[in-house]
């Protein structure tokens, strides 16, 4: 409820003093109800008002006859003596002299019971320049009486030492608080942003139903009451209904003053407060507050469904406990908040790495866990690759797709550490989210890869619709009193739903920072996903290439010999039909028959060959190339004494991580051709390598190969020309005729190419017609070891 | 006057041959000059060039040669000043789409794939020869 209006009628009681019995209050008003100065005090206790100076009666309750024996105008003007006698006024004194008391209630000392009157505590304090001193009966015959409150203090304090969250800690303390009081129902009520409450623990007679996870409307605690709760350590009331009492006079004759109540633990409740606990059922509530950094943070609030007593002693072990439940909350938050920072980070880790491992971002919401089970929030949905991925409650993809346009508009987005949008009233701010509160009135959205306008958001539907709200209208109705069912948690419900309607629950500083860390986690993820998808993208590119090239060998160079095959078998039909023929020009026909198929059987061996050295894994290790060559040398028989070759390896080359079969063929097949194009009657082939380090010329060696070995194979054949550098790789590619050079399919080179590219070498080519060819490439596994 | 002659571009002797029988079929006069690859042409033909008259009259082209292939042999007569009119007919094994474009694109004159069926086999090259040699008006 707000602060009444400039322009409203006038308060009731004017300018003059104020007291709840004459003027009571209504709801309009009772935000500006002066609750500090009730001029009234509960009645099951006295109050004196005396000056500082004198220590004479300056006020009285107006029951004093029946406490102190005398009436209350009969006090007046006298000095304290004449109630508790000279010793204890000196006592007084002294204490007054000593302590400045204006913080609160102190205990002075008991007055013992006299002719009809029961035994009485008396505490003194001061406020506005007065001492002010409350006689309240001592219980001691109600309460255990050989209990040492110390000792029970202190366990208690002791058993709040390790709090591992708010709810856990303020579970402890509701228990504690009850041990001491023994009262029917204790609860921790917390309040949130937005003011409204929430009890978050509960400690209370079997007997009665829990409510506990209740929200209660911020109107039910007053804005006064509030206040007042952050300069008192407690607020006894216990008897709620029982009647109230005014001072005689209602204000202070020295100075014309009402007195200021804030810390008497006699000050009388505003009726709105004493109605609402009595159409609650309740008939004594005693209410502590629990403070952060100067805040009211929450209340613990005890109630009873009988009267009862609150002895000096219970009263000072609450304050204290509500005292170290104000201290060690901020630990508790802490150690809940560090918990909830691991459990997102966790979360989020783990979704992050089965989408790695999934290879797709569809891991963030279709398993357990998801999105949802990090961040609280009602759904979740991400954008990527031009497509929702959703989990939990989300608005449909259409309404996705404008909420998703509208916050890209958002100038949030364009911060480069922190794009993000927070919110908890979505609808007001944002039009296309009008009609969707009950799933998105809360919503926290980061964006990444902003070009591809990627999304991770997160819902929350308002606040209205996910809590339970105390005064639900299932709920069993209270009896009520003067004021009807107004002051109810029903009632206050009604006028507290218009003001959390389209609103959620606030997203938490941890939250918003998990967000961020969730989006450079999925960025990561798609970004190595796009470098994969482009190496796939060049995968298939070179599978095509290869594709394309088998099928053009396919159409032409096995054509040839079938078009052959097929002219010599249409001439020996056409020779039989004829039944004519000359039989050696028919037995030529069926041998060039046999050699064509024949030819056709290596041309299709040949490609398979290639297209298994393209598709086979390769074995790595560490092969000494030494043995490699001297197998490859054995391979193509150079070393027979016919073979009329010379191979130098000038050193020893060194180990290397390679396949040693396929690197066996790479030499085997570059020997082969360099003892069929030789030029002389005797070749002189040189097999070496360059070390990375080394200097010297690297002839035609390509960029990429900077810094690696590069093996060769040197020649002094016929030479290549060098328009023909390239071509020569390319399969059933002859530089010569079908028998020139003892023939061949024209596969050995390509094989070649194939084999070093595998091992992610080049291979490419320095020679001069009639001098010589040099076959240069490289092998990039790591070195090994000298040669 | 010489006779002009056909150059036949083929390394494979048995398409050579049916070249051949379908030049006996279709009664040409004209001499025939096979390159068996696409450098032995050339240097055929730059032998001959000089002359003021050309004397290859017709070019029958296998594009898959060893060496310098037909695509080679195209791209040079149809840069060469006194080679640049010659009527160039292209034989490949495939319809490739690929060597369809750089062929006419490149100035061949016609482009045919070769049937693996002999007899035709036969008749596409009767048909070409009939074709540039009898109904086509040639240059000059």
């Amino acid at each position: 409820m707000s602060q009444p209006a400039k322009g409203n009628p006038p308060l009731p009681w004017g300018s003059g003093p104020y007291s709840i019995k004459r003027h009571g209050t209504t709801l309009a008003t009772c935000d500006s109800e002066p609750i500090q100065t009730p001029g009234c005090i509960q009645a099951h206790g006295a109050l004196l008002v005396l000056r500082l100076g004198d220590l004479k009666i300056l006020q009285a309750s107006e029951n004093t006859l029946q406490h102190l024996g005398e009436h209350a105008w009969s006090l007046l003007g006298h000095p304290v003596a004449r109630v508790v006698g000279a010793a204890r006024e000196a006592r007084l004194r002294e204490m007054l002299a000593r302590d400045a008391l204006d913080a609160g209630p102190a205990f002075a000392f008991t007055l013992p019971a006299r002719a009809g009157m029961a035994a009485l505590d008396v505490c003194v304090h001061t406020s506005g320049g007065a001492a002010v001193l409350e006689f309240e009966g001592t219980g001691r015959a109600e309460t255990r009486a050989d209990e040492d409150f110390f000792m029970l203090v202190k366990a208690a304090v002791g058993r709040l030492q390790a709090p591992t969250s708010v709810r856990a800690f303020c579970q402890q303390v509701t228990q504690e608080v009850r041990a001491v009081t023994g009262l029917d129902r204790v609860m921790a009520y917390r309040f949130h942003a937005d003011h409204h409450g929430e009890v978050i623990a509960e400690s209370k007679r079997d007997t009665l139903d829990p409510w506990l996870g209740l929200h209660y409307p911020a109107a039910d605690i007053p804005q006064p009451a509030r206040e007042i709760f952050k300069r008192i350590w407690i607020r006894p009331l216990p008897d709620a209904a029982g009647p109230l009492v005014e001072l005689v006079p209602l204000v202070n004759p020295d100075t014309g003053l009402a007195l200021d109540m804030t810390h008497c633990a006699l000050r009388g409740a505003s009726v709105m407060y004493s109605e609402y606990l009595a159409n609650m059922g309740v008939a004594a509530s005693l209410t502590m507050p629990i403070m952060r950094d100067g805040e009211l943070w929450g209340l613990i609030a005890c109630h009873n469904y009988t009267t009862t007593h609150f002895s000096y002693e219970v009263r000072a072990a609450c304050e204290l406990l509500s005292q170290v439940a104000s201290l060690k909350l901020k630990s508790a938050e802490q150690a809940e908040q560090l918990a909830y920072r691991l459990k997102l980070e966790d979360v989020h880790q783990l979704l992050v790495v089965r989408s790695a491992r999934e290879g797709d971002l569809l891991a963030l919401t279709a398993y357990e866990p998801s999105l949802l089970d990090a961040i609280d929030a009602g759904g979740a949905a991400l954008y990527h690759l031009n497509r929702w991925w959703c989990v939990g409650s989300v608005p449909e993809l259409a309404q996705l797709d404008q909420l998703a346009a509208w916050l890209h508009e958002r100038p949030e987005f364009t911060s480069a550490t922190r794009p993000v949008f927070v919110t908890d009233a979505l609808a007001s701010v944002c039009p296309a989210a009008v009609g969707l509160e009950d799933v998105a009135s809360g919503l926290l959205a980061t964006v990444f890869l902003r070009r591809r306008r990627g999304l991770l958001v997160w819902f929350r539907p308002q606040t209205m619709h996910t809590v339970k709200w105390a005064g639900n209208p299932n709920d069993k109705p209270q009896s009520p009193g003067p004021h009807g069912m107004r002051l109810s948690p029903r009632v206050s419900f009604e006028t507290f739903i218009e003001s959390v309607r389209g609103r959620s629950l606030p997203w938490s500083d941890i939250e918003v920072d998990a967000a961020l860390r969730l989006r450079l986690l999925v960025l990561e993820l798609v970004i190595a996903r796009n470098e994969r998808l482009a190496d796939l993208n060049a995968d298939l590119t070179r599978s095509n290439e290869e594709l394309d090239a088998f099928a053009y060998v396919a159409s032409h160079d096995l054509k040839e010999p079938l078009r052959g095959i097929h002219r010599y078998a249409h001439q020996l039909l056409e020779a039989a039909e004829a039944g004519s023929g000359d039989q050696a020009e028919n037995l030529q026909r069926v041998e060039s028959l046999m050699r064509l198929t024949l030819r056709m059987d290596s041309l299709l061996d040949s490609l398979l060959h290639f297209s298994r050295v393209g598709r086979m894994e390769l074995e790595l290790e560490a092969a000494d190339l030494n043995g490699v060559v001297a197998d490859a040398i054995e391979m193509t028989g150079a070393r027979r004494s016919d073979s009329h070759c010379r191979i130098d390896v000038p050193r020893p080359l060194p180990v290397v991580q390679c396949d040693p079969v396929r690197v066996c063929e790479i030499y085997s097949n570059l020997l082969a051709n360099a003892l069929k194009y030789k030029r002389h009657a005797e070749a002189h082939i040189e097999v070496g390598y360059i070390g990375a380090g080394e200097a010297g010329a690297r002839p035609n060696a390509p960029a990429t190969t900077a810094g690696q070995d590069i093996f060769y194979v040197r020649d002094d054949g016929i030479g290549i020309d060098e328009r023909h550098y390239e071509q020569v790789f390319r399969l059933f590619k002859r530089m010569h005729g079908r028998d020139e050079y003892g023939g061949g399919v024209g596969i050995g080179l390509t094989i070649v190419q194939k084999l070093v590219n595998r091992h992610g070498g080049r291979v490419w080519i320095d020679s001069s017609l009639g001098v010589g060819t040099t076959f240069y490439f490289t092998l990039p596994g790591a070195r090994l070891g000298p040669g | 006057m010489r006779a002009r002659h056909i150059m036949v571009v083929e390394d494979s002797d048995e398409d050579f041959d049916t070249v051949q029988d379908a030049a006996r079929r279709s009664d040409m006069l004209h001499p025939i000059v096979r390159a068996r690859s696409g450098g032995e042409c050339l240097s055929l033909l730059r032998s001959s060039r000089g002359c003021r008259d050309p004397q290859t009259l017709l070019m029958l082209l296998d594009l898959n040669t060893p060496g310098d292939d037909g695509r080679a042999v195209l791209l040079a007569v149809r840069h060469d000043e006194t080679l640049g009119t010659l009527p160039v007919v292209v034989l490949s094994a495939s319809a490739n789409a690929r060597d369809r474009q750089f062929c006419y694109a490149n100035g061949a004159n016609a482009y045919h794939v070769k049937p693996v069926d002999h007899s035709l086999h036969l008749r596409l090259l009767q048909d070409i020869f009939a074709y540039w040699l009898v109904s086509v008006v040639l240059p000059a």
